[in-house]
């Protein structure tokens, strides 16, 4: 089905020397299938029959997984990479350990709270122009079983991975999952973007994650690497624990310091900071610099203990458009300049994250540079649709600094855009949405060519809008299912319901008067209500649902222009899902890779 | 639009532990005392008091305590006590209106006892304590939705402890979800005007009755009733230039308010009611915002 790539190394363009990538190529060591050592014979042969037992299990594993997600697939149930891992997993709990064992140069496991997709994204891009047949697990399968699913999906009938040499596995790894993640696949690497506050009901505080994330990084073995973000003190403080290597990545381009732009001292704006005190001794940090929530260069007054220096380091970033960012970057053994193709300073980390795990396996500059500056944006990170003319962007956004960044990224130039914000409330999402109350929403107050609100919870985010300064009329609400109450009180039907309540005694209410019982000063109508007001609003939505919501939006964004959608994580499958029944994006379980 | 309205109401509130207790979305609370003021004329001056600051009762009107992480917590369990403990009591006892939520409302009941490890002493302003019982026990996470006054009032829970009143009167009954201990059905606690409560989301923006209650009591108790009525707010600003839906009372200082364009905020509302199948409330929601 899909063509070979040469197993050694792959040559496209004129300056790609013939050595590249295969010069550091480090066959992992002591992964033999079976324990080297004296044994006896018969020891040997008892190994030899358990190790028979053991593929024969994973064969049935690997084929009752694959049968499970084939099915899937066929029953439009998903993606099916989860359930292909989740069959596996259950007839074979060591499925994972299994296969991994097989890749010739192992894994690296990307986690943090923003980023994983992303920086994994640069990581494997990299690899893949350093020669390397790259395996990731789908974006978002990141438990377990979606690791295990990744592995299954190639995987031979017999039990074994197919073509496993010169392969390599990048996994993103939900931070909660990491300790069983880190024990079943022994990482060369493990990246750890950034911590923030998440999903509170589902992780926990931000000190909880970062207290498992001490434990787990002191039982990383010698020969892992560590790689972190220096500008994040929590993450950063992880490197005390390590036994192993510790390569860390920074930003040094104090222009980018909040305080000096748009920092706290303004009134208008606002920063989340989820780790304000020393991880060492409690004490508030002092910031020198600040790039945005808790990022920056910090020292802690009390104890001293301050940022580490960065081994791999970004001197000067520059926004040439939107999305193409020109950054300089400095490492031990190179100084040049990248152009990352994604708007945001929060890529610019992504992007060393990446390459500073590319340093840590030892990837040489020229696949670092391409890998990075032709990356497709992944699945709603700023990844580009057209539709009818225009064109969609999605900025997934799934948590208060998320979200800041997005808004930063969108609005700091002072161009007004076409938004849709999708908020949903579903566990995927974190049940608990009132962290919209810390996003600095009123920076885009003034800024929107239109906006629409959607997601089952559009009413909170509405409030939090209007709270931010948007008139009602500014926004078109389209919430996820209509309110009953209010259709009972204002005789009002759904649009698709109209007509069958006609003739009833609520039904002639007119809707003009039924809105005025819905406001609160007994204003006269004017030729206003003919615009899309709150009063009609009140009476009637636009319509429900996303499909509705992605309708109006565009309908609201004039052709040739771009609508920018902010959803959250349910959000953006959902959105997904749409764009994928009209036909507009691939789905997403076939191969990318 | 205020111009006959000589002497501008002024309100400070504060803010407690602005830095360490922020973790729900307090801020969406600050934002809805300062607008549902600022619409009416009101001026709310919003004084931040953090780690060591004194707390000197005169000088506010209003005080907001939120919720925190537990490494934050500790800190500032021991600076209530030991900096801030006779000015909020002083301030508690004198009527001022307070309102805590979560990390704020532990901390303002006798104790806090953690699964592992010594308590965590509160300020016994409400009698009432906190027990984590371990992390068999499940957090209390969800929607929630109390009777308060004959109203319902709507927010987010998400709490590992239990929270037992003594003597200590509930906030309100529950009527969907856990309540401070997902037993006996109650939620939160009062003390005089400080309230005590679970509920975030956050509170206050899809409860603008609860708001407005706040802001109707600090009103009341720095101005005084009579001179609200007469002087400062000419009966044509309070009711909008419309015949009074009920009698100003002395019990619900809300009725010297403004009524204010609250459809956005009660449909959010009814849409938490709808969500958890109180419909009739839903619709009793609705029509309050009618009313009004």
């Amino acid at each position: 089905m899909q063509q070979h790539r040469p197993s050694s190394v792959i040559s496209q363009g004129p300056n790609q020397g013939e050595s590249r990538g295969s010069r550091w190529l480090r066959p992992k060591k002591g992964r033999p299938e079976v324990k080297p050592g004296s044994v006896t014979g018969a020891a040997r042969a008892g190994q030899r029959s358990r190790r028979r037992r053991l593929s024969l299990r994973a064969a049935l594993a690997v084929i009752s997984g694959r049968a499970a997600g084939a099915f899937s697939r066929r029953l439009r149930l998903g993606g099916g990479t989860s359930i292909v891992g989740l069959v596996a997993q259950r007839l074979y709990p060591d499925i994972i350990s299994h296969l991994a064992a097989q890749l010739e140069h192992g894994s690296v496991l990307v986690t943090g709270t923003n980023g994983k997709t992303t920086t994994s994204g640069f990581l494997a891009a990299i690899l893949r122009d350093a020669g390397l047949r790259v395996w990731r697990n789908r974006e978002g399968a990141n438990l377990l079983r979606g690791v295990a699913g990744a592995l299954v999906v190639r995987a031979l009938p017999n039990g074994n991975l197919r073509r496993a040499g010169q392969a390599i596995s990048v996994f993103e790894i939900d931070e909660a999952v990491m300790p069983q993640a880190i024990r079943l696949l022994e990482p060369r690497a493990v990246v750890f973007v950034n911590l923030f506050r998440d999903q509170l009901d589902r992780y926990g505080e931000v000190e909880s994650v970062a207290a498992r994330w001490r434990q787990m990084v002191k039982e990383l073995p010698e020969t892992t690497a560590l790689v972190l973000n220096a500008d994040d003190p929590t993450t950063a403080s992880l490197g005390e624990q390590a036994r192993g290597p510790v390569l860390y990545f920074g930003l040094e381009d104090l222009t980018l310091d909040l305080s000096g732009q748009d920092g706290q001292g303004t009134p208008g704006t606002h920063q989340v900071v989820d780790s304000r005190s020393c991880v060492r001794c409690g004490s508030d940090y002092h910031y020198s610099a600040r790039f945005y929530s808790h990022m920056g260069h910090y020292q802690c007054p009390h104890c001293g203990l301050e940022r580490p220096s960065p081994v791999v380091r970004a001197l000067h970033v520059r926004q040439d458009t939107f999305d193409r960012l020109r950054v300089t970057v400095e490492t031990p053994t190179q100084l040049g300049e990248i152009v990352i193709p994604l708007p945001g300073l929060y890529n610019v980390y992504n992007a060393l994250a990446a390459i500073t795990a590319a340093q840590a396996l030892g990837i040489s500059w020229e696949p670092i540079v391409s890998g990075i500056e032709q990356f497709k944006p992944a699945f709603g990170r700023g990844e580009r649709v057209q539709v009818a003319g225009r064109t969609l962007r999605l900025l997934l956004a799934k948590n208060p600094t998320g979200l800041n960044e997005v808004l930063r990224t969108l609005f700091s130039e002072g161009t007004p855009r076409h938004v849709l914000f999708v908020l949903n409330d579903h566990i995927a999402d974190g049940r608990d949405v009132s962290w919209i109350w810390d996003v600095d929403f009123e920076r885009a107050k003034g800024l929107t060519a239109s906006l629409t609100v959607a997601g089952s919870r559009a009413f909170d985010l509405a409030l939090r809008l209007k709270y931010a300064g948007f008139a009602p009329e500014e926004m078109t609400l389209i919430p996820s299912t209509p309110l009953r109450a209010l259709e009972e009180l204002t005789g009002s039907q759904p649009p698709g319901r109209k007509g069958k309540g006609r003739g009833r005694g609520r039904r002639q209410l007119p809707e003009r008067q039924a809105a005025a019982m819905m406001t609160s000063s007994a204003a006269t109508p004017s030729a206003e209500e003919q615009t899309t007001s709150l009063r009609e609003m009140a009476v009637s939505f636009p319509g429900y649902g996303l499909a509705a919501a992605l309708e109006q939006a565009i309908e609201q964004t004039p052709a040739g222009e771009t609508l920018f959608i902010v959803p959250t994580y349910t959000g953006l499958l959902e959105i997904h899902r749409e764009l994928e029944r009209r036909g507009l994006t691939p789905h997403y379980w076939e191969g990318r890779d | 639009m205020h111009g006959r309205n000589e002497a501008r109401l002024t309100l400070t509130l504060g803010h407690l532990y602005p830095d360490q207790l922020n973790l729900y979305g307090d801020r969406g609370n600050i934002l809805t005392l300062k607008r549902r003021c600022e619409l009416r004329g009101i001026e709310l001056r919003v004084v931040g008091l953090g780690i060591g600051d004194a707390l000197a009762p005169d000088e506010y009107d209003l005080l907001f305590i939120g919720g925190g992480q537990d490494k934050e917590q500790a800190p500032v369990a021991q600076d209530l006590f030991e900096t801030k403990g006779i000015g909020l009591w002083a301030a508690i006892e004198d009527d001022m209106p307070v309102l805590a939520v979560c990390g704020g409302y532990q901390l303002l009941a006798h104790y806090y006892r953690p699964a592992e490890g010594p308590d965590m002493k509160g300020l016994g302003v409400f009698d009432a304590w906190t027990v984590h019982k371990g992390p068999r026990t499940p957090r209390c996470i969800g929607d929630v939705v109390i009777s308060w006054h004959g109203m319902t009032v709507v927010g987010f829970e998400n709490h590992g402890g239990r929270t037992y009143l003594g003597t200590a009167r509930p906030l309100g009954k529950v009527l969907k979800g856990n309540g401070n201990n997902a037993e006996d059905g109650t939620e939160g606690a009062v003390y005089r005007n400080t309230y005590g409560t679970y509920l975030h989301g956050s509170l206050l923006p899809k409860n603008p009755h609860f708001a407005d209650h706040l802001i109707g009591l600090a009103l009341q108790r720095k101005y005084g009733l009579r001179r609200l009525t007469s002087l400062s707010m000419p009966p044509g600003e309070i009711m909008n230039g419309s015949t009074p839906a009920q009698p100003v009372s002395v019990e619900d200082p809300t009725t010297l308010l403004r009524p204010l364009d609250d459809r956005l905020e009660w449909q959010a509302h009814a849409a938490i009611l709808e969500r958890l199948g109180l419909y009739e409330e839903a619709v009793a929601a609705l029509r309050h915002a009618e009313a009004a």
